[in-house]
């Protein structure tokens, strides 16, 4: 699979280079709507210094901005023992380097994603709504996408865009507040010469123009190159897991639910294994062309017969697109030549999901955000959240004194902080 | 999730998989939407009983707001206790004071499954060793 790491390189740089140009046209007109004629030198400049910083800050710590804004928080086996397990397990059947660093976002919509610059450093992310939801079945066909994305060296590319697409979403928008408060001088440079103050105007519609389809264009560029990534990825995960049902019928979880990812915005959209932003009717037809339809998805997972290699995925993708894309190879060359044959698994016994589900969501959303559970002698159960400053109070039960733990997040954090002193 | 009376962070009491908010300081409780369903088994049931609390108002007392949803609650007359529900369904308020008169008294809801699960709490001689 050399050649579909070099393709990805390749993507990789035009999507560097095309970001950084609609960023570029940003600025010059922005400058210009600004500053008058000599404006663009001033706008394309720090434009320029802007594409330069943040190709910079994605490179190194893309994956760590990319966390802190979906809000999620790196987790250890004790908070979730199965999540482990299956990555665990999908780490070695990808021949994954090092462990993937496991994250939880506290939030009730299912997701997923993966991140990192290389697959020594990488991140694998769910939601603990997906945890919820997902079977285990399930959830190893939707970690199996994941750990396909970082064996493809998709992770970087995706982390990358995500982040210029989002100082793009960034500047536009800053650009388009500002125009309530004055809009620079346009007043001041239109009573000076009358033609300069009209070439000014037509600049200002441009900009105005720009800045508004500029994330859009970005958008839809970046979700153009990712189209293929996504299928590639579904047949990676065929390969490791050789259970197509598993991660079909979580697609299908997955874009079922209404409920939209809160801390998902513009720019993060593209990194999850479905579209956290979109409504329920919307996700599931194939209407949307920015994103690779997940019906489409699950129609051809659901039709792979025989085997589970590459070529078995590709046979079931030309046959849905008869006539249409019939020729479209989702497969780079040397993957279809791998036909070694990977038996399919036979579906094993469904897991019922227990009742107290909703409960136990709650719980984990609760550890998540640092909350202290306190068992109480007498049977009841107490919950703390973290902004309640007290060492000990009194069970509403039965009266004992019960003394305030660290919560688990709160020791599992000063357990790393043990650990990276003694290894320094 | 703060309590609507005193603004404080509120804590969650659970037992027999039912929660509920429990106000350190103030000792009142929030029965969220979702327990309140789990308590009667119905959503069905708990609509009836919510539509059954007769809506008054008290002179002179600032209506509380809902710790979910921040709007104003409206205040409820249920058998000689008064209430606070969110009128959006969020749940129901009870100052301790209240809290105290439903324990005290026979009836509270039909089946008495909130005023059973309040006493397993808030009035267990048993766990209180008396």
């Amino acid at each position: 699979m050399w050649e579909l790491i070099q393709t990805n390189r390749r993507r990789s740089i035009v999507l560097f280079i095309g970001m950084g140009l609609s960023l570029l046209l940003l600025g010059f007109f922005i400058g210009e709507a600004f500053w008058g004629s000599d404006g663009w030198i001033a706008g394309m400049s720090i434009a320029f210094l802007i594409w330069l910083i943040m190709s910079a800050v994605s490179y190194f710590s893309g994956d760590a901005i990319v966390l802190a804004m979906s809000h999620a928080k790196r987790v250890t086996p004790e908070i979730h023992p199965r999540l482990f397990n299956v990555v665990e397990e999908m780490k070695i059947a990808a021949n994954l380097p090092t462990m993937p660093k496991v994250y939880i976002i506290p939030d009730i919509a299912p997701n997923a994603f993966a991140t990192g610059r290389n697959p020594e450093t990488s991140s694998v992310v769910v939601t603990a709504g997906l945890l919820e939801k997902l079977d285990r079945d399930e959830l190893q066909g939707v970690i199996a996408h994941e750990v396909s994305h970082i064996t493809n060296r998709d992770i970087l590319f995706m982390t990358f865009s995500a982040v210029i697409l989002g100082s793009i979403v960034f500047l536009s928008h800053i650009f388009l507040r500002s125009l309530w408060f004055g809009g620079g001088r346009r007043s001041s440079s239109r009573s000076s010469s009358k033609g300069g103050g009209q070439l000014q105007l037509i600049m200002m519609l441009i900009a105005i123009l720009l800045a508004v389809l500029a994330p859009i264009m970005a958008q839809l560029l970046y979700f153009a190159i990712s189209r293929k990534r996504e299928y590639l990825a579904d047949a990676s995960a065929i390969r490791l897991t050789r259970y197509p049902e598993g991660l079909a019928s979580a697609l299908e979880k997955i874009a079922a639910s209404d409920i939209n990812l809160e801390s998902a915005n513009k720019a993060t959209a593209g990194l999850f294994i479905v579209n956290p932003l979109i409504k329920k009717g919307q996700r599931l037809t194939a209407l949307t062309s920015t994103h690779p339809p997940v019906l489409e998805r699950i129609k051809i997972l659901r039709s792979i017969a025989g085997g589970a290699n590459y070529a078995d995925y590709q046979r079931a993708y030309s046959s849905l697109k008869q006539g249409t894309e019939t020729r479209t190879s989702i497969i780079p060359p040397s993957g279809i030549q791998d036909t070694k044959k990977i038996e399919l698994t036979k579906p094993g016994k469904r897991e019922i999901t227990a009742e107290s589900s909703r409960r136990k969501l709650d719980d984990l959303i609760r550890t998540l955000n640092d909350f202290v559970f306190l068992q109480c002698t007498c049977g009841l159960k107490i919950k703390i959240p973290p902004d309640l400053k007290v060492n000990n109070i009194s069970c509403p039960r039965c009266g004992r004194i019960l003394e305030i733990p660290l919560s688990q997040l709160q020791r599992i954090k000063s357990r790393w902080k043990a650990d990276k002193a003694t290894n320094a | 999730m703060n309590c609507p009376r005193c603004g404080k962070s509120m804590i969650t009491l659970e037992i027999k998989e039912v929660e509920i908010d429990y106000c350190l300081s103030c000792h009142g409780i929030w029965l969220d939407n979702g327990e309140l369903e789990l308590l009667l088994r119905d959503a069905k049931r708990k609509e009836k009983l919510l539509q059954s609390f007769l809506l008054t108002s008290v002179p002179g007392e600032k209506p509380l707001k809902c710790p979910v949803c921040h709007k104003k609650m409206l205040q409820v007359m249920v058998k000689k206790v008064l209430l606070d529900k969110c009128r959006h369904g969020h749940g129901l308020w009870f100052d301790n004071d209240e809290l105290q008169k439903i324990l005290e008294m026979g009836d509270f809801d039909p089946d008495n499954t909130i005023k059973k699960h309040l006493t397993e709490i808030f009035n267990n001689k048993e766990a209180k060793g008396e």
